[in-house]
């Protein structure tokens, strides 16, 4: 089944990108860039999957070459992954609401001073 | 292991920066206390890794250091690691000079800005996270790093948001930027899913001998990726945007150091990371998109009519030399190409730094509105002619011997491989450093020379701050052009030979022996590089020809002047004038858009075309990142 969450993170991804490259609205964008960032932790932690595996906490005694648990440094990365994801839609959430102050429209069509 | 005190110099150096910014967030609020802090920071940074010249360069010692002392354990990396050899030294040392000079230059060119702490405190966040990407040893957080300069730089790039189009521009980069980064992720964590470990060495030892679809794709990715932080075309609209608006300061900072970093980071996935130089193919790819990038953004400034964004595309045009360079594949290619990476975060340092004076004393840096400058700002248009000089390779400034040295080892591939390709290759170098002369010609002939305009009168000259930033550009470049065996020895043979000595770095890091027992017979040989004589010239001869010839010009001058004092006794009515016959001639400042209207006429097919595809859309810049991922991908799937 870890076959289908591979397929869905592509298929988010590249979701992503199709928002970014065809929305005009840079609210859409932004969500585009979300929906990116969300299909690359879903592959993250599929690929650190194992089934079966429990959590991986344990504390010295528990720890034995029988403990079967998940990979846990994707999702060390995840988190990490999360957080700068949280990071890119404030900051461009914010630059959205600072050039409908100047430009008065958040249409990509007519943000364009600069250009050639 | 003994550990020397020097093996912690590199997390050091990274480490003050990013002390120094969070310590700016709590004093910041006292004007001398950020200057001294940040001078501080930056100061120590550049010093941490002068002390590393010695070892790592002169002896050729490769520093692998762990955080907390995880050593590997049972040959499998399992803590972070710092790993720091020629090649990574020679980007820190050239970073850490950049930002040095950024942050003197700052200190008086930010005083009239509000909210100058939280400047200082992006400026070193992205000043470490620059640092810390050319020393990591551990591809994830290579990934950290570029998330941390990205920010940092799209944050500074709005930092005057009312400056025209500082927004936008932002909002840009930050799209795209969020999609290289992204693509990044993606290929680390497809490498992590094939070898299980992020450590840089172990990956370098793994991948080349398991290369599959998983792994060619990853590949695809993260070239990407590092492309879009390089600005090589298609990406380079975003550099112009950026560096347009941005306080010179950082334009310093975007075009000195980000594009460093994204070529940084391209060497290392493809010499150490996949290994595949040495095929024709991937070869290929870097010349290409180096040729295309030199040719189309030199025309691309030849069209615009903003000072700081005709630089901006210069500075990708720069960098496609350095790509195509390092894409030859052999000792002298990558040599020159480093020489000439070093080379140009010297000059257009010196370039923008000169534009944000220009922007700070007139307000503008609109091409048609400025003129005669040299007379009210003397120091800054020397120092600009020397950065001038320097981009057109003109001898003896640096960027002679550089552009010189790219030229030779292209026409050295083309006759070593017999690939027609190279010729013209060449000969695009060659045009598109004809077509640099002639830009530079048409600026400093709209800024600093011709009739100044009335309402410049009062444009008095920069601050000795600024001057001296200026200064220590120019400085260098004249050495760095007046002695460029010292350069190659010291500094980019070095980087070189550790460009072609894989198997050192995965040994040094994971224990000698490593890497044959691994690759088995596939480890790459410790070569020997040799290299060919470049250039028998004399530079010092070039200086004085030079001295001799502004003598002579600096004396023409003077007498000239004197005859026009002794005229000019003539009683002021213009009745008394000579009369010559028909009217008084008008004078009429010759554009910068006109002096090469001519050429632009007849080509006016293609720059049309160009203008039209640069159209400010963010869609359309977009749509050009997911087509060259698709053509990247594409390409590397039929190759391997």
């Amino acid at each position: 089944m870890i076959l289908f969450n591979y397929i869905a993170s592509f298929f988010l991804i590249i979701l992503g990108f199709y928002t970014i490259v065809t929305k005009t609205n840079l609210v859409k964008t932004v969500i585009g860039l979300s929906i990116a960032d969300y299909g690359v932790n879903l592959l993250i932690i599929s690929i650190g999957f194992n089934p079966g595996g429990t959590a991986p906490i344990f504390t010295w005694g528990e720890l034995n070459p029988a403990s079967f648990f998940v990979d846990p440094i994707p999702q060390a990365l995840t988190l990490t992954s999360i957080v700068i994801g949280a990071c890119v839609t404030a900051m461009s959430l914010s630059l959205v609401m600072k050039l409908r102050e100047q430009y008065g429209t958040i249409d990509t069509r007519e943000i364009r001073r600069l250009r050639g | 292991m003994m550990t020397s005190l020097y093996q912690h110099f590199p997390i050091f150096s990274i480490m003050v920066l990013f002390l120094g910014a969070f310590l700016i967030v709590l004093f910041g609020n006292v004007k001398p206390l950020r200057h001294a802090i940040a001078l501080l920071a930056v100061t120590a940074s550049l010093g941490f890794l002068i002390a590393l010249v010695k070892p790592v360069m002169l002896n050729g010692e490769i520093i692998a250091y762990w955080m907390g002392a995880r050593a590997p354990a049972g040959g499998y990396a399992i803590g972070i690691a710092l790993e720091v050899d020629a090649l990574s030294l020679f980007f820190g040392l050239l970073i850490a000079t950049a930002v040095f000079v950024s942050c003197v230059y700052s200190i008086q060119y930010m005083r009239f800005d509000d909210n100058v702490g939280q400047y200082y405190t992006l400026f070193l966040m992205l000043a470490g996270g620059v640092m810390g990407l050319v020393l990591s040893g551990d591809l994830f957080n290579m990934f950290i790093m570029v998330e941390i300069l990205t920010f940092a730089a799209v944050a500074l790039t709005a930092f005057r948001n009312t400056a025209k189009g500082a927004l936008e521009a932002a909002f840009k980069y930050l799209v795209v930027g969020c999609m290289g980064s992204t693509c990044i992720l993606t290929g680390t964590i497809m490498l992590y899913a094939q070898a299980h470990t992020l450590n840089f060495a172990q990956l370098s030892a793994f991948i080349p001998g398991h290369m599959n679809t998983a792994t060619v794709v990853a590949f695809a990715l993260l070239y990407i990726g590092f492309s879009t932080k390089a600005f090589i075309v298609p990406f380079h609209p975003l550099a112009a945007d950026a560096h347009g608006a941005a306080p010179a300061s950082i334009s310093v900072l975007i075009s000195g150091v980000l594009t460093k970093s994204g070529i940084y980071g391209i060497i290392r996935l493809s010499y150490f990371l996949f290994q595949t130089m040495n095929l024709g193919t991937m070869q290929f790819i870097l010349v290409f998109m180096g040729s295309v990038s030199m040719f189309v953004c030199v025309t691309m400034a030849l069209a615009q009519h903003d000072f700081k964004r005709l630089l901006a595309f210069h500075s990708i045009s720069q960098i496609g030399y350095v790509l195509t360079a390092v894409g030859l594949c052999t000792a002298m290619g990558v040599s020159s190409g480093l020489y000439h990476a070093m080379n140009h975060t010297l000059f257009k340092g010196l370039l923008f730094l000169a534009a944000g004076a220009v922007l700070q004393q007139t307000g503008t840096t609109d091409l048609g509105k400025l003129g005669g400058l040299s007379k009210k700002m003397p120091w800054t248009t020397a120092l600009f002619l020397v950065g001038a000089f320097s981009i057109s390779g003109i001898p003896p400034f640096n960027g002679f011997a550089s552009k010189w040295m790219v030229y030779q080892s292209i026409y050295y591939k083309a006759v070593e491989s017999g690939n027609i390709g190279f010729v013209f290759v060449t000969i695009i170098a060659l045009v598109t450093s004809v077509l640099t002369l002639a830009s530079f010609v048409k600026v400093s002939q709209s800024v600093f020379f011709g009739r100044l305009p009335k309402e410049y009168e009062n444009v008095t000259e920069v601050p000795w701050g600024m001057r001296l930033a200026m200064s220590l550009f120019a400085i260098l470049c004249v050495l760095t052009g007046l002695f460029p065996n010292v350069v190659t020895t010291y500094l980019t043979q070095p980087a070189a030979n550790a460009v072609f000595n894989v198997a050192n770095y995965i040994n040094a890091m994971l224990g000698s022996g490593y890497a044959e027992s691994v690759m088995g017979a596939a480890a790459p040989a410790a070569q020997a590089v040799t290299y060919v004589e470049v250039g028998l010239w004399q530079p010092v001869s070039w200086l004085l020809l030079l001295i001799i010839a502004l003598l002579a010009v600096t004396i023409v001058a003077i007498a000239g002047k004197y005859d026009s004092v002794s005229e000019s006794a003539a009683p002021a009515d213009s009745k008394y004038d000579l009369f010559f016959g028909g009217e008084e001639s008008v004078y009429s400042q010759v554009g910068g858009e006109d002096l090469f209207w001519g050429f632009k006429h007849n080509w006016r097919g293609y720059f049309n075309f160009m203008h039209e595809l640069h159209s400010g859309i963010v869609n359309d810049y977009a749509l050009w990142a997911v087509v060259a991922l698709a053509l990247v991908t594409l390409y590397m799937l039929i190759v391997f």
